[in-house]
């Protein structure tokens, strides 16, 4: 059977490997040459004893492992089962109604997988498609919740057995979509497919208490007992403002004092926590252009309250509504009168959409994004640009989160016109973009093969589109070329593209965000800010 | 009599079921947040799909919003629709035709109820009497040939595209089938019992047999009435009751765009919703014994 054969009910009948990432859609000059990229590792046999690979022969859910006796096998399924009933219940009220009407209309019209970069991306792997994974979920609900008389179940589709292995697939499946939202965009029926990857990681999280170590364990359970998915707590964070401003000073010249914990200001700024590791550029620009334009701010160094990424949004919702509740208490207890989340889209979600109903609207500080003060800074005047310091092709990535999802689409744009004058867009662009692969957790995943799906498959249209946008100069070795991507995990998934396809040393393609462009155009600097651009 | 009392009971039953389902969707608890731009309703700004996060502090200012546009928005949905026009064309020929025959086909059937009810009040339904009695005379050919021959094919359409194509057949259920057959079946029987007198005054005055619940029998009408009755009756709590669904996905979920604000309407449904605490909760351990932060 070829991949194409595949269908729904075709999950967890063997243990043989579903489908092998090759003949993957072709990728733009100068990647269509021969060798240019990775070829895809094989699977370790004791992966495979271990885990669940033989979806593609990866594996997102680490914690997942293979049982050991029937009885444990059969104890997975139940819980499965037990928990695929309870997401169509009041345990689930702020998804009940959108995933009942996605359950039920769905007219199998498949106008969505045209949308769904990752099924494109791999050359039209069925299992990828968008509607394979929801067929498959009410295909198991129909057949093993709802009930009915045999000719019934025939009647509508009710033909999908269930055991260990199908529970497991479905499970890595879920996983294998960046919950982008693209292709609830295009659906003529205004349905949402991503809703069942999500309620599948759900179920697996909160019902059976299984989900990816970065998400999970390394995620959201160590952020609620040190303050931060980075595992700082507030000590190690006081120091690496102190470094930030330290650093600050090397390279520009300035003395600034970043402010924390001072009550009343008019913003408390939250970064995801992993900028000031990965990335302290990014936080030390924010403070430059805040200082620079005089703007009344402030960090946060209480428990959550220095890190705004809640990945609890991408799997499990009750964790999700903890970060969010002590996210708020920090704001509160500071007494600030705004909420401004820094380049981090899936943070803008989670504290200015998934918490919006979470709590009373007294419990809540408001939320913006620094997008459209930053705007208003350059709109102003109040910050000077010589936009020539940027002479260098420039694109724009559209984090999903921020701009389909939230409609911030041309702030961004007007400012990269004010100080970016060989800006030029991606296609498609705006609340049309690309997610970067790296949507949902697969920025932060890397366990067995996992980063070879992201490279090679989630990231490979963002990647295409990239080698796309600098057609005009990407042989010209000379010039850097910047993607702009305002996201913590988006510029991960670029970090990511670009060492694996080696596209920084070959082609001098560089990432990052837009603040460092912004200050790196400062008029009042009289150094270089982006560090490739020194010497 | 049994046969027309029996129109006026799917009628009833098609209004009764959709508003019933309605209902049912209504009144589940309210969902999170999930706006997908561009959001029409956002004055200025739905062209190319901002929002009203667009301006700094924007809950102190006030929510531009325009109506017409989403009613444009809708409108073009609802008589055109848009959505699959612009990212699946070839699939929009078919459906496109089938539900712009299905429109013509409610309109001639009102048609017809309007020119039955001059009939039974006297006045003759022809092209001569007067330009209402023509215009009705012909719009009633029009709407009907017409609606009958586009509804059909695209139905037809539909069914061979399921059928034929490799990645549909695999996903269509035998519900799905049922689905477009059953529709085929009403249509097709509609076109042998109509086609004989395509100016339609026999349908004219079963349509006033029916008003007055006199409907004189034959084999071919009682199948075809039959038919189309099931297919009423059969819509609304399948998924070709999609006109519900659509309401929802669009206007409350992807439009929907209300924040939180105090003083808000929204404001007292999210407190109704938190009051109100769930009856069933999840398993996992983390969930049932969650463990205290360090610091
Ligand atoms: S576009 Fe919508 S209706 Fe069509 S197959 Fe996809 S989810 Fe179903
Ligand atoms: S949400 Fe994005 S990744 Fe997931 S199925 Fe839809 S288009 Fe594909």
């Amino acid at each position: 059977m070829t991949h194409k054969d595949l269908r729904p009910s075709d999950l967890g009948k063997s243990q043989e490997q579903l489908i092998h990432l090759d003949n993957l859609m072709p990728l733009s000059f100068p990647y269509d040459q021969p060798d240019m990229e990775p070829a895809f590792p094989e699977v370790k046999p004791e992966w495979k004893e271990k885990y669940c690979t033989s979806l593609d022969g990866c594996v997102a859910l680490d914690t997942l492992q293979r049982p050991q006796t029937e009885a444990e096998e059969k104890e997975l399924v139940q819980k499965f089962l037990r928990g695929m009933e309870k997401v169509f219940s009041d345990a689930n009220k702020g998804v009940w109604q959108p995933l009942q009407l996605a359950y039920d209309y769905c007219a199998k019209c498949d106008t969505c997988s045209d949308a769904c970069h990752i099924y494109k991306a791999s050359g039209d792997k069925e299992v990828y498609r968008p509607i394979f994974r929801a067929e498959a979920f009410r295909k198991l609900y129909k057949s093993h919740i709802t009930g009915g008389s045999k000719l019934y179940k025939r009647f509508v589709g009710a033909d999908m057995d269930i055991n260990w292995e199908t529970v497991a697939q479905l499970g890595e499946l879920a996983y294998r979509c960046n919950l982008c939202r693209r292709c609830a965009q295009v659906c003529p029926l205004g349905l949402d497919n991503s809703l069942f990857a999500k309620e599948i990681r759900k179920v697996f999280s909160q019902e059976m208490g299984i989900a990816p170590t970065p998400l999970h364990e390394k995620g959201t359970m160590l952020q609620l007992k040190t303050g931060s998915t980075t595992g700082i707590g507030k000590a190690a964070f006081l120091d690496m403002v102190e470094f930030l401003e330290e650093d600050i000073e090397d390279r520009i010249g300035r003395k600034i004092k970043i402010p924390i914990d001072k009550e009343g200001a008019d913003i408390l700024l939250i970064h995801n926590a992993g900028e000031f590791v990965a990335w302290p550029e990014n936080p030390a620009a924010f403070a430059i252009l805040f200082e620079e334009a005089g703007i009344d701010w402030t960090l946060s160094s209480s428990m959550i309250g220095y890190d705004s990424v809640n990945y609890g949004i991408w799997y499990d919702d009750v964790q999700a509504r903890k970060i969010i509740e002590q996210q708020m208490q920090a704001a509160r207890d500071l007494g600030v009168k705004r909420i401004v989340i820094g380049e981090c889209g899936h943070a803008h979600k989670a504290a200015g959409l998934v918490a919006d109903r979470m709590l009373p609207a007294e419990k809540k500080i408001p939320v913006e994004s620094w997008i459209p003060i930053m705007w208003d800074l350059v709109r102003t005047g109040r910050l000077k640009f010589d936009p020539s310091k940027n002479n260098f092709p420039v694109t724009l990535h559209d984090p999903c989160n921020i701009v389909r999802q939230m409609g911030i689409v041309q702030p961004q744009r007007e400012i990269l016109r004010v100080i970016a004058p060989q800006f030029r867009e991606m296609t498609p662009s705006g609340v049309d973009n690309y997610c970067c692969g790296g949507g949902s957790g697969f920025a932060i995943m890397h366990s067995a093969n996992f980063e070879h799906f992201r490279n090679k498959v989630s990231s490979r249209v963002k990647f295409d589109q990239i080698l796309r946008a600098f057609s005009d100069t990407i042989t010209d070795r000379s010039v850097p070329k910047y993607v702009c991507a305002p996201c913590s995990n988006c510029k991960g998934s670029m970090r990511d593209i670009f060492k694996y396809y080696k596209a920084t040393d070959k082609f001098n393609l560089r990432y990052g965000g837009l603040v460092e462009l912004m200050v790196n155009a400062l008029a009042s600097l009289d150094q270089p800010y982006l560090e490739f651009l020194e010497g | 009599m049994l046969l027309g009392l029996s129109v006026y009971l799917a009628v009833i039953l098609f209004i009764g079921l959709s508003v019933y389902q309605f209902v049912k969707y209504a009144r589940m608890p309210l969902h999170a947040r999930m706006e997908l731009y561009p959001v029409p309703r956002e004055r200025g700004r739905h062209t190319y799909g901002g929002s009203y996060m667009e301006e700094p502090e924007w809950w102190r200012k006030p929510h531009q919003i325009s109506r017409s546009s989403e009613l444009i928005d809708m409108l073009k949905e609802m008589l055109f629709i848009k959505k699959l026009f612009s990212s699946h064309r070839s699939l929009w020929w078919k459906s496109y035709s089938f539900h712009l025959g299905l429109y013509l086909l409610i309109l001639w059937a009102i048609l017809l109820i309007i020119g039955a009810l001059a009939e039974l009040s006297g006045i003759p339904v022809s092209p001569s009497v007067s330009f209402w009695t023509a215009l009705l005379y012909y719009l009633t050919i029009i709407t009907g040939v017409v609606g009958f021959a586009i509804a059909t094919v695209g139905v037809i359409l539909l069914l061979m595209r399921r059928v034929f194509d490799p990645v549909l057949k695999k996903y269509t259920t035998p519900q799905e089938y049922f689905n477009l057959l059953l529709l085929l079946a009403a249509l097709s029987t509609g076109i042998a019992v109509w086609i004989p007198d395509l100016s339609f005054a026999a349908a004219r005055q079963l349509v006033a047999q029916i008003l007055t619940l006199s409907v004189v029998p034959d084999i071919m009408l009682v199948i075809h009435l039959l038919l189309a009755e099931v297919t009423l009756i059969y819509i609304p709590p399948s998924k070709m009751g999609h006109y519900v669904g659509k309401y929802f996905t669009y206007h409350k979920i992807l439009w929907e765009n209300e924040p939180n604000l105090a003083g808000s309407p929204m404001e007292d449904k999210v407190k109704a919703a938190l009051a109100n605490k769930p009856a069933t909760s999840w398993g996992a351990p983390h969930i049932q014994n969650p463990p205290a932060p360090e610091a």
